[in-house]
């Protein structure tokens, strides 16, 4: 494909984008998704009083390269030839340019709006989807939902109990993160990336530090690299830990649900010795770290954490063998590979379905690149799955933590960091506890933020859930939902 | 069976039993302590460098109701004369009473009215409207239901439904498509109800208050009872603060 090639944290510059024709442009992203690259990006990234110039962002996890080419749209020709309907990942991103630009994917089988329902994507204001005929109903659910959670609204066409279509309805978290980045000081930018998604401070900071760092061409300390993988684990087990003992709750097995939350308390209090909060605020900021780990810190958290590895194994070979527990996970929820590849499924619910993606291991940044942690992949695509895979993840997470903390390289936690590129971009992917987060940023002539997009792994994922609920028990939507546990603010930015 | 039993000797006693003197770590950012007659003369440092415009000079102040807590102004101060203790008592009972200055000493919100205290002095149910919220301060609310903070021993829990609530606890910075849902919900709960404010997002609009897609005509139109301030709060702040509201010691 003609592209422009660039590894994940590699500045470039804006002007090696090859801007194409629209003919070429739409070949050269199909030639891409041919070879098995998936899309992590489509958006406008200029836009004058006559034109756009748009920017698809591939990813090849086999060649650990990204790919950009990029097409001029005006407002005469603003349509496309849809790549959605051979290539499914591209469903949702076709969506969100369409709501943002106004640029239509032409026979796009399902153009929907992302975060603005109430917006005319094409030519009428849509309308979901319903199914007609007898003892066929529909059930509404949200925004509000019965539990502490963040709001959203799916709407269910069932038969009996059968759910044939699940529709998802999001952004009613929509803050506006995205504009409200480009002109604000560096220190009210740190703050918007912590609360992306509140649960995924860790992994959007560390995306939004790598990616100013790789602009400014600013290197940090070993020493800040593994403190910060350190936290990025920490905030994985946590979580893993919180979905797996919301999966225990909503099978009815409270022994489970108490112990992994009374464990996921001592992860997060451990996250809080690094940095005060329990939740990672205040810790990664551009440059390095706002607080280094004192030895007393560091032998505390080894503590909290040897009791974890203990405690967790026992929990995890207790529930994981309970037939209770296993009769509702087995087979309920089942999104199989191909469903998964196609829609371009990101994170352990990927890996659960037997997709090897990591960006770990595939685009490795910071610590990572010293010491891999293994791709651990399951095959049946269920609830079980998606369940097991994080328990697993834990582990490995716990393992590499230590093997950190044995010998953590000494040095400075912060360095000033240098003038922006201008005129410049960068894509800098992480690995959150979800899956790939990916910020794709740009700068003006100035060296001023002129674009940055933001990718959480829920973006794809959401579509996952719809499809894990095809044919099954309406009942069974909270377990499904609690086994791929995404984001609201972090789709809705 | 006796597996379960294992797991349950496992868990120990992980309960904080005393709500208001339990130990947080060391970096816990709770209450800041200000000492203005450390100020060096025009110097501005802490106000330059906080992200919310938390903080007011001459005298100085911090408005914890738009504090994140990052602590920057702490970091950047050349006389360390903002310093962010431990204390996590700090719900308050009006906006004011969020402003911290040299003078303060300690934070507790005012005693609930007699009636609010007698409807729900044994038995609070909440409902929870996340309007914006990033699922931080969610998480922390989720929190106050395990086993170490177990809120359910003091009768304050959340329900599902509105119409079983006694009032709402509002996170987030009420983004345009909340507005809605959130009158509807606080219609639904039978009166009296109250109404908390968990967070800098849902007090003050916190990091995202000069955005566009913000609609808070809501708090214009009713009455607040508590705020919690923090990003987010901790559980304990939110206990604490309940208790001494009710007057549950
Ligand atoms: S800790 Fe609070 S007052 Fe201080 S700089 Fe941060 S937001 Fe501002």
């Amino acid at each position: 494909m003609i592209s422009l090639t660039v590894q994940n944290h590699q500045p470039f510059a804006i002007k090696n984008i090859p801007i194409l024709t629209l003919q070429e442009f739409e070949g050269s992203v199909r030639e891409g998704m041919l070879t098995h690259a998936r899309m992590i990006g489509l958006f406008g990234l200029e836009k004058t009083q006559t034109e756009t110039t748009v920017i698809a962002v591939l990813s090849n996890p086999s060649t650990s390269s990204l790919h950009l080419v990029g097409t001029v749209f005006t407002a005469i020709n603003n349509r496309y030839n849809s790549f959605a309907g051979v290539h499914q990942q591209t469903h949702y991103f076709e969506c969100e340019l369409a709501e943002n630009h106004h640029i239509i994917p032409e026979g796009h089988p399902w153009l929907r709006p992302v975060r603005k329902q109430t917006v005319v994507l094409d030519k009428q204001p849509y309308s979901m989807y319903r199914m007609e005929g007898e003892e066929v109903h529909e059930v509404a659910v949200g925004p509000i939902h019965a539990g502490v959670i963040e709001p959203g609204h799916f709407r269910f066409q069932c038969h009996g109990e059968l759910v044939y279509h699940l529709e998802i309805n999001l952004g009613y978290q929509h803050r506006g993160i995205e504009q409200l980045l480009l002109n604000t000081s560096a220190a009210q930018q740190n703050i918007l990336c912590e609360s992306i998604t509140g649960d995924t401070t860790v992994g959007h900071t560390m995306a939004h530090a790598l990616a100013v760092e790789a602009i400014s061409r600013t290197t940090v300390s070993l020493r800040t690299q593994t403190l910060r993988s350190i936290a990025e684990e920490l905030e994985r087990i946590a979580m893993h830990l919180a979905g797996l003992g919301g999966i225990a709750n909503d099978v009815g097995y409270a022994i489970g649900a108490a112990s992994y939350g009374r464990l996921r308390t001592l992860v997060i209090n451990s996250s809080a010795l690094l940095c005060g909060s329990r939740f990672g605020r205040g810790f990664i900021v551009p440059g390095g770290l706002r607080f280094d780990a004192t030895t007393e810190a560091i032998e505390l958290l080894q503590k909290n954490l040897s009791l974890v590895q203990k405690d967790v194994s026992t929990i995890n070979s207790v529930m994981f063998d309970a037939s209770s527990v296993l009769a509702r996970l087995d087979h309920t929820g089942t999104v199989s590979g191909e469903w998964a590849k196609s829609i371009g499924m990101v994170g352990p619910a990927a890996r659960a379905s037997g997709i090897e993606l990591d960006t770990r291991s595939q685009f490795p940044y910071g610590a990572y690149r010293y010491s891999p942690l293994p791709l651990i992949t399951l095959s049946t695509g269920d609830v079980f799955a998606r369940a097991r895979i994080r328990s697993l993840e834990i582990d490995e997470s716990i393992r590499f933590i230590f093997e950190q903390f044995e010998n953590l390289p000494s040095g400075s936690i912060f360095n000033e960091l240098q003038p922006r590129a201008k005129e410049s971009g960068v894509i800098s992917m992480v690995e959150g506890w979800r899956g790939e987060i990916a910020h794709c940023v740009f700068t003006d002539s100035q060296g001023s933020w002129k674009r940055y997009k933001i990718k959480d792994p829920s973006f794809h994922n959401w579509y996952g859930l719809a499809l894990a609920l095809r044919s099954e028990a309406i009942s069974d939507f909270p377990l499904c939902n609690k086994s791929f546990d995404l984001s609201y603010s972090g789709h809705d930015l | 069976m006796i597996e379960s039993i294992q797991l349950r000797v496992l868990q120990g006693d992980p309960i904080v039993h005393d709500i208001h003197h339990a130990s947080l770590p060391p970096l816990f950012r709770g209450k800041p302590e200000l000492h203005s007659d450390q100020c060096p003369d025009g110097c501005n440092e802490c106000q330059k460098v906080c992200p919310t415009n938390a903080i007011q000079l001459h005298p100085l102040s911090i408005d914890m109701g738009l504090c994140v807590f990052c602590p920057l102004c702490e970091q950047q101060c050349p006389e360390k004369a903002i310093h962010f203790t431990n204390e996590y008592h700090l719900a308050c009972s009006s906006r004011e009473q969020l402003v911290v200055s040299d003078a303060t000493k300690n934070i507790s919100p005012e005693l609930a009215s007699e009636k609010i205290r007698k409807y729900f002095g044994k038995s609070l149910k909440l409902r929870q409207i996340s309007a914006g919220g990033c699922n931080g301060c969610e998480l922390e609310l989720n929190a106050l239901s395990n086993v170490n903070f177990d809120m359910g021993r003091f009768g304050i829990e959340f329900v599902a439904s509105p119409r079983h609530a006694d009032g709402i606890v509002i996170t987030g910075p009420l983004p345009k498509a909340m507005a809605e849902a959130t009158y509807l919900c606080y219609d639904a709960i039978p009166s009296p109800k109250i109404n908390i404010l968990f967070g800098a997002c849902a007090i003050s609009g916190g990091i995202f208050k000069d955005s566009p897609e913000l609609n808070r005509e809501f708090l214009n139109n009713y009455p607040v009872d508590l705020f919690i301030p923090g990003c987010p709060p901790h559980p304990l702040t939110f206990i604490a603060g309940m208790l001494d509201w009710l007057d549950k010691k």
